[in-house]
């Protein structure tokens, strides 16, 4: 071990994972930062999207663009599954039930009765054979800069197409809430009363804010397992929170912030692991190395709670936007 | 920095904070040097390329590991062996993903151990790139045959699985249904559900008065529960004190910590007139964290309570160990205990009006921030009570109390939030639900019962079985 962990690091802030956190933070800001709703099902939301994509693109062999469309229909309708029904409640119940609905999809997609489809408990693997066979970059590794970070041409795509749709929705998200539907977004957010006093259905802004952050959760779902096998015990709650670690260390109603908030959250947790293991290394740690583990989690916990509580609103927040505090 | 704060309040806030960590560590920290060799073998998030294997050798009866075993792994990397260790474990790298075959050697194993589960030894594990300690789990016990293969309709496993698996105290048949064989099976899972009903109230009264008195949901709840099984563990796995020392002994500290997180964060922040999501957050933020300070100190393994298997009480197809009755009993004259203090005791009463009314009890007199912190203290006594309880109705593991979070919600919801006993039915509805559910639905399904009872109640009728109305926003 030496100075490669902090490459390792560098290397976080083009990783295909890091842009698939990003894409779900983004539609928690949908949800969270700009409409007031507490969704805690984002992981739900991916674990749709990423299984829509592997099982129609792996076990029935649906072209490219059709597992594409495939998890948007599927976030969409998982949006209206939930959404008609709760959204009436209040903010707390709502947090309950899509909780509780992220782990029915979890544990339905882990059993055995269903692995016929779903893979079990093992997941499906290979789901980015489709993708990779459109990929139009010339074979072989291509390094970045003369730096060590080099990758062949199916990890560069990955990262090409990840970031991509990434940009994409930021530049969405900027637009609408530029547009009078992000206005009457945010004033349901800040008070729904009166946007109902206006004329406006607020229910139906509600469904529709929770099916646009609900696909771009599904597509990062797609992201998410592009770059690896599809395991149902990815999808658990520690994905939402760690999702809203993102959101709150960003930004909760802001634009960017979920992409530098994603990209510091992994290089800050890609760095404490190479702290840690060279720590242990020089003995100067009394911990054995396979312990780091959890002592990242811990570091986010913790993070999260002092975020919370000493900068709600985030890096890149202002004080104003700041409905829930 | 911090807009908006006296930087002397934030400095003392923060003192405050690490404080309270401190305190909860050195709570814990006690037993982490007994627990360092349990702590030794770790958790499977390294973020290594290699594979590898972990295959356990255990005995069926007492879950203990068995040493020595040689264990041969086949596959697309090649062919590797190894002997398990002192606990019963062997860790085998294999370089390339793909399926394995594990086989352990059932000629060398001695007969007083047995031998694996009929079907269970080659066991096929399939290893997906970068998975590290992909289990392959060997149950020995004497009843079995070498080399016996299973009926078809045994379900035997090879990977655990998270949470209340197939370890609980009942044994059931697993005979196709017909009408006798119905009645055989649903009588012991009436009584599981139960007891586990039992369990699951414990912990959310606890959270329901919480809920009640300060309008917090606490995520964190579910460590609480953690905190008592692992002192439980401390106490009378590590140490060896009898139970009737150890038991209350992790209900007393369990106690402290609840008394340590209320007035260590809780209170600091309600203080500051922290909003009610942003306090959410962070629960969500601490259960994070106090979960993985539990991996660091007790490891990330199985523990199992000193416990007898032996069959206690045998009614018809319905057969309890000792722990279960007694857990029961227990578990049901505390839950009358806090009833008669919630309706004849003072405080209790004052409990039940901050709960009703936080202002109009704070105008007539009673001191709230008192209230809720002999309702923390409770809480975190009962919450540990119901996790010493957990360990010996099934085994216990760092995120124990997180895997019955939900379950937790789900009975409190359902009973009506921040209703005392709302919260016992929901949680006696919500045993039920998931034990019987499994007449009819795959056995590993049985926590998305209850949660589905719970989303749709919370459709029909919102405010719960025993809430009241103006409760629901």
């Amino acid at each position: 071990m030496n100075g490669n962990f902090i490459w390792l690091a560098i290397g976080q802030i083009f990783d295909p994972t890091v842009a698939a956190y990003a894409l779900a933070t983004i539609g928690l800001v949908i949800h969270f930062g700009f409409t007031g709703l507490l969704n805690f099902g984002q992981a739900g939301f991916m674990a749709v999207g990423g299984y829509a994509f592997a099982i129609t693109s792996v076990i029935y062999s649906w072209p490219l663009w059709g597992s594409f469309l495939a998890a948007i229909v599927a976030a969409t309708i998982f949006a209206l599954i939930l959404g008609i029904p709760t959204l009436r409640l209040r903010a707390d119940y709502l947090s309950i039930v899509t909780i509780a609905a992220a782990e029915i999809i979890r544990l339905s997609v882990k059993t055995p009765e269903f692995s016929d489809v779903t893979g079990g408990s093992e997941g499906i693997n290979g789901a980015a054979r489709a993708f990779n066979a459109v990929n139009p970059l010339p074979e072989g590794r291509f390094g970045l800069m003369g730096t060590p970070l080099v990758y062949n041409q199916d990890q560069w795509w990955i990262r090409i197409v990840g970031w991509g749709l990434v940009a994409l929705a930021c530049l969405l998200v900027f637009l609408l809430m530029r547009s009078p539907w992000g206005r009457v977004i945010m004033g349901i957010r800040e008070d729904e009363d009166a946007v109902r006093s206006l004329g406006k259905n607020v229910f139906s802004y509600k469904i529709q804010a929770l099916i646009l952050g609900g696909v771009l959760g599904g597509l990062a779902g797609v992201v998410f397992i592009l770059p690896r096998s599809l395991q149902p015990d990815n999808y658990g709650t520690q994905l939402t929170f760690f999702l809203y670690t993102i959101m709150l260390l960003g930004g909760a109603a802001t634009v960017f912030g979920p992409v530098v908030g994603s990209i510091i959250f992994w290089v800050t947790l890609s760095l404490t692991d190479g702290l840690l293991s060279l720590g242990i290394e020089a003995g100067v740690l009394p911990l054995t190395t396979t312990q780091t583990g959890p002592i990242r989690f811990i570091i986010v916990g913790v993070a999260l709670m002092l975020l919370v509580i000493f900068r709600p609103q985030g890096i890149f927040g202002k004080k104003k936007d700041l409905h829930f505090a | 920095m911090l807009a908006g704060i006296r930087p002397g309040q934030s400095a003392r806030l923060i003192a405050m904070l690490i404080a309270s960590v401190v305190l909860c560590l050195s709570v814990v920290l006690g037993g982490s040097a007994l627990g360092a060799s349990a702590a030794e073998t770790t958790v499977s998030t390294s973020t290594t390329t290699e594979q590898s294997i972990l295959a356990w050798v255990r005995s069926d009866a007492d879950k203990v590991g068995v040493a020595n075993v040689s264990i041969t792994v086949e596959g697309d990397g090649g062919t590797e062996t190894a002997v398990t260790g002192e606990d019963g474990k062997a860790v085998i790298p294999v370089s390339e993903p793909g399926t394995y075959t594990v086989t352990i050697d059932e000629d060398a194993l001695p007969v007083e151990t047995g031998y694996p589960r009929p079907s269970s030894n080659p066991a096929e594990v399939e290893v997906f790139a970068g998975n590290t300690e992909v289990p392959a789990i060997f149950f020995l016990s004497p009843d079995n045959a070498k080399g016996a293969v299973a009926a078809p309709s045994d379900t035997a496993t090879s990977t655990p699985t998270p949470g209340a698996d197939g370890e609980a105290g009942t044994t059931t048949t697993t005979a196709p249904v017909t009408a006798d064989t119905f009645w055989l099976r649903f009588w012991p899972q009436l009584v599981t559900g139960l007891i586990f009903g039992l369990l699951i109230a414990l912990a959310a009264i606890g959270a329901s008065l919480i809920y009640g008195t300060t309008g917090l949901n606490n995520f964190a709840h579910g460590e609480l529960v953690t905190f008592g099984a692992l002192m439980a563990y401390l106490f009378s796995g590590i140490i060896g004190l009898p139970a009737v020392i150890a038991i209350p002994a992790a209900m007393v500290l369990g106690g402290l910590f609840g008394w340590a997180q209320d007035a260590g964060i809780w209170r600091p922040l309600r203080k500051r007139g922290l909003g009610l999501i942003p306090m959410m957050i962070v629960t969500i933020g601490l259960s994070l964290a106090l979960r993985y300070v539990f991996v660091l100190l007790f490891g990330p393994d199985r523990l199992t309570l000193p416990n007898s298997t032996k069959p206690f009480l045998v009614i018809g197809s319905v057969s309890l160990k000792f722990t279960d009755v007694a857990g029961a009993i227990i578990a049901i004259v505390v839950i009358l205990g806090v009833a008669l203090v919630l309706t004849k005791t003072k405080i209790g009463k004052a409990m039940r009006a901050v709960s009703d009314n936080r202002a109009l009890a704070s105008a007539s007199g009673i001191n709230v921030e008192r209230v809720i912190r002999v309702v923390w203290v409770g809480s975190g006594a009962l919450a540990a009570l119901a996790g010493v309880y957990v360990g010996y109705y099934q085994s216990l593991r760092w995120d124990t109390g997180a895997s019955i979070l939900l379950l937790i919600f789900a009975a409190i919801t359902l009973g009506g939030l921040g209703s005392a006993y709302g919260a016992l039915v929901g949680a006696v509805v919500i045993g039920l639900i998931m034990n019987l559910s499994t007449l009819w639905i795959p056995e590993n399904l049985k926590f998305v019962a209850p949660l589905v009872l719970m989303i749709i109640i919370l459709l029909v009728r919102p405010q719960g079985i025993l809430g009241r109305k103006e409760r629901v926003g």
